[in-house]
């Protein structure tokens, strides 16, 4: 629930700063020591199952760190923006999309099975059907929240989509590193969000000089 | 962002029961998420453990025609019923597997237990040993009530025929009489306490035995040797020649799936040798052949079954009951998804006999039977899905010829 809380509130604490966007400011970086995955999403265990499915690898879950609240220039976003989750392997690459509302998400299945992506998320409720192999269905986010997807068929396949009012926020990569670019001088709250909570908190402030800020966490 | 629904049903001491049992299932997946997904895989001691539940609930109107009645003397529409699922696997190849369930008029008991192997990192080629899953057909491994777009079961795995692995009719009158009566049904040779019929298909109860599955994504095979028959599984084999019965799987896109199954074995008990000695030789077996289609796209998913049996019937020497006893079922279902989270679907059914000539008249052996369901689903949440539909019933013998009935079901599972 805090997760949702700290995105939603994300528009209305913009308002109260005065602060604009420049076109410098400083970077926001750092490091997330994230816990690592024992092992992979499995299929849901079904006596009535015949065999056992192909050993899976172990998908990447990374982090996403962003500003709670944001300048309120921030929130002048370009509607006509596209991303692109697929469904290749039984997974959704990548496990965690973060964009900016009005964005539309593409969902091309890669697969050569049936894969029906949906999401019951008070965000975003949409369902694409079953489509197959070279096909691809988009959906339109247009409210800042978090929005569980699934697959109806794959039961261990899921991902997160983390729709922002501002572009102040980044995935972190393979190493667990971030950088946030472009932040105007100011003081923040920067958080952490990992599978579906944010895990961590903190005040951070950019320099009216700017330059880089450097901040880590570690999420267990 | 939480989805968590402000409410599991209305007041009631069922529905509080069952909104316990949902809660302690969920637990703390649904906590964390806000969503109910699978819980991911744990180590224990060096074995990788997956477990898995279910429960639902499903309250419908009085079925005095018994159309939905089951092989534990309770109705199809009146039941509570929890399932867990463990899959421990020490070693990447091997796996130990079992579902206990709990369920009104059937107690707790071990719905399977098996090993499984497997050789191949791919998983293409497997062997399982135990109590398993039936590789006839279609929907007997499909997971149940989830992937159950309605409330009733098709005719084929749920309604109870007049015949008994126990006892045997002396004559095709004796099997007249019963027609429309598989609730209760008796017969004066073998065990002659009344006692309900078998359904083509037992769902309810899984054999035992072995069985190996090969295959790749467009074509597979499965093939089993067990100690029962589709419609009498058992826990051992005893003195009895096992069933054999496979399944072949084409899949020739992505969104089609058609199959063919056999299955021939030993239906009738050895309490009934016992009892009858002089019965005639040999006619024991139920055999069977079917095919199954499942085809979706889009918002649509469409499967059909059609299955033909036949029982071979020891006769005590009366005429009557030389040829085999036959019977056939269809069902054609579909779901449309209407919005997220929000379908419809409809199914129609038919069960239908082999005639049998009596002493006065011809008759089918049993009452053939029509059903048609069609109802709607919600999927509050993943992993919560209440469902409703209306059940019409018809049947052309016993003392209920029709029935109207309506269902609900609510099902939550991890």
């Amino acid at each position: 629930m805090r997760n949702g809380i700290a995105l939603l509130l994300v528009a209305a604490l913009a308002l109260l700063r005065p602060a604009t966007v420049s076109t410098g400011g400083g970077v926001i970086r750092g490091l997330v020591e994230l816990p690592r995955p024992q092992a992979a999403a499995e299929p849901r265990p079904s006596a009535a199952v015949i065999g056992a499915p192909a050993v899976r690898p172990i998908e990447l879950r990374p982090a996403v760190v962003y500003l709670t609240a944001a300048p309120r220039g921030a929130f002048e976003l370009d509607d006509s923006a596209r991303a692109s989750m697929r469904q290749q392997d039984e997974t959704f690459v990548p496990h965690v999309l973060a964009v900016t509302t009005g964005t539309t998400v593409e969902f091309p299945n890669v697969d050569a099975t049936y894969h029906n992506v949906f999401s019951l998320s008070k965000t975003k409720a949409f369902d694409l059907g079953r489509y197959g192999r070279g096909a691809s269905k988009s959906v339109r986010f247009s409210r800042p929240g978090v929005v569980h997807v699934f697959c109806e068929i794959h039961s261990h396949m899921s991902a997160y989509i983390v729709v922002f009012a501002h572009r102040f926020f980044a995935v972190t990569d393979a190493a667990g590193r971030f950088a946030i670019p472009d932040v105007p001088p100011g003081t923040y709250t920067l958080a952490v969000w990992y599978e579906g909570e944010v895990r961590d908190t903190r005040q951070i402030t950019v320099p009216d000089a700017g330059g880089d800020v450097e901040s880590n966490f570690v999420v267990r | 962002m939480s989805c968590v629904p402000s409410a599991v049903g209305s007041a009631g001491s069922r529905a509080l029961v069952l909104a316990a049992a949902i809660a302690v299932l969920a637990g703390g997946a649904a906590a964390a998420s806000g969503q109910i997904v699978s819980v991911p895989p744990v180590k224990i001691a060096g074995v990788t453990v997956l477990v898995a539940g279910d429960v639902s609930a499903t309250y419908g109107g009085a079925d005095p025609g018994w159309f939905l009645y089951t092989n534990y003397e309770t109705s199809a529409l009146r039941r509570l019923r929890a399932g867990i699922t463990v899959d421990a696997r020490p070693v990447r190849w091997l796996a130990f597997v079992a579902d206990v369930r709990a369920e009104t008029g059937a107690g707790v008991r071990a719905y399977a237990w098996f090993v499984r192997i497997t050789p191949l990192r791919s998983g293409l080629l497997s062997f399982q040993a135990g109590r398993i899953p039936p590789v006839f057909g279609a929907r007997a491994r499909r997971s149940y009530p989830q992937d159950n777009p309605l409330v009733a079961d098709p005719l084929m795995y749920q309604y109870l025929t007049n015949l008994r692995p126990d006892a045997v009719p002396a004559s095709a009158d004796d099997l007249i009489r019963m027609r429309g009566r598989g609730w209760l049904a008796s017969y004066p040779v073998g065990n002659r306490d009344s006692h309900t019929g078998v359904p083509l298909i037992d769902m309810t109860r899984w054999d035992s035995g072995i069985e190996g599955r090969v295959g790749t994504p467009t074509l597979e095979a499965a093939a089993a040797v067990t100690a029962g028959t589709l419609s009498n599984p058992r826990s051992i084999a005893g003195p009895i020649r096992p069933q054999v019965s496979g399944h072949l799987a084409w899949r020739p896109a992505a969104a089609v799936t058609v199959g063919a199954s056999f299955a021939h074995g030993t239906f009738f008990d050895q309490t009934l040798r016992v009892l009858r000695p002089d019965l005639q030789p040999g006619h024991d077996s139920q055999s069977a052949a079917g095919i199954d289609a499942d085809v979706s796209a889009g918002r649509w998913l469409v499967r059909g079954e059609l299955v033909f049996s036949q029982w071979r019937v020891p006769s005590a020497g009366t005429a009557g009951l030389a040829a085999p006893l036959g019977a056939g079922s269809a069902y054609l279902e579909s779901r449309l998804k209407l919005w997220p989270g929000v379908f419809v679907a409809a199914r129609a059914d038919r069960l239908w006999f082999s005639t049998v000539a009596g002493s006065t008249a011809s008759a089918t052996w049993d009452a053939n039977v029509t059903r048609l369901e069609a109802g709607a689903g919600w999927t509050i949440r993943r992993g919560l899905l209440v469902k409703a539909s209306g059940i019409a019933n018809w049947r052309d013998g016993g003392r209920v010829r029709r029935e109207y009935l309506a269902a609900v079901q609510l099902v939550a599972w991890f």
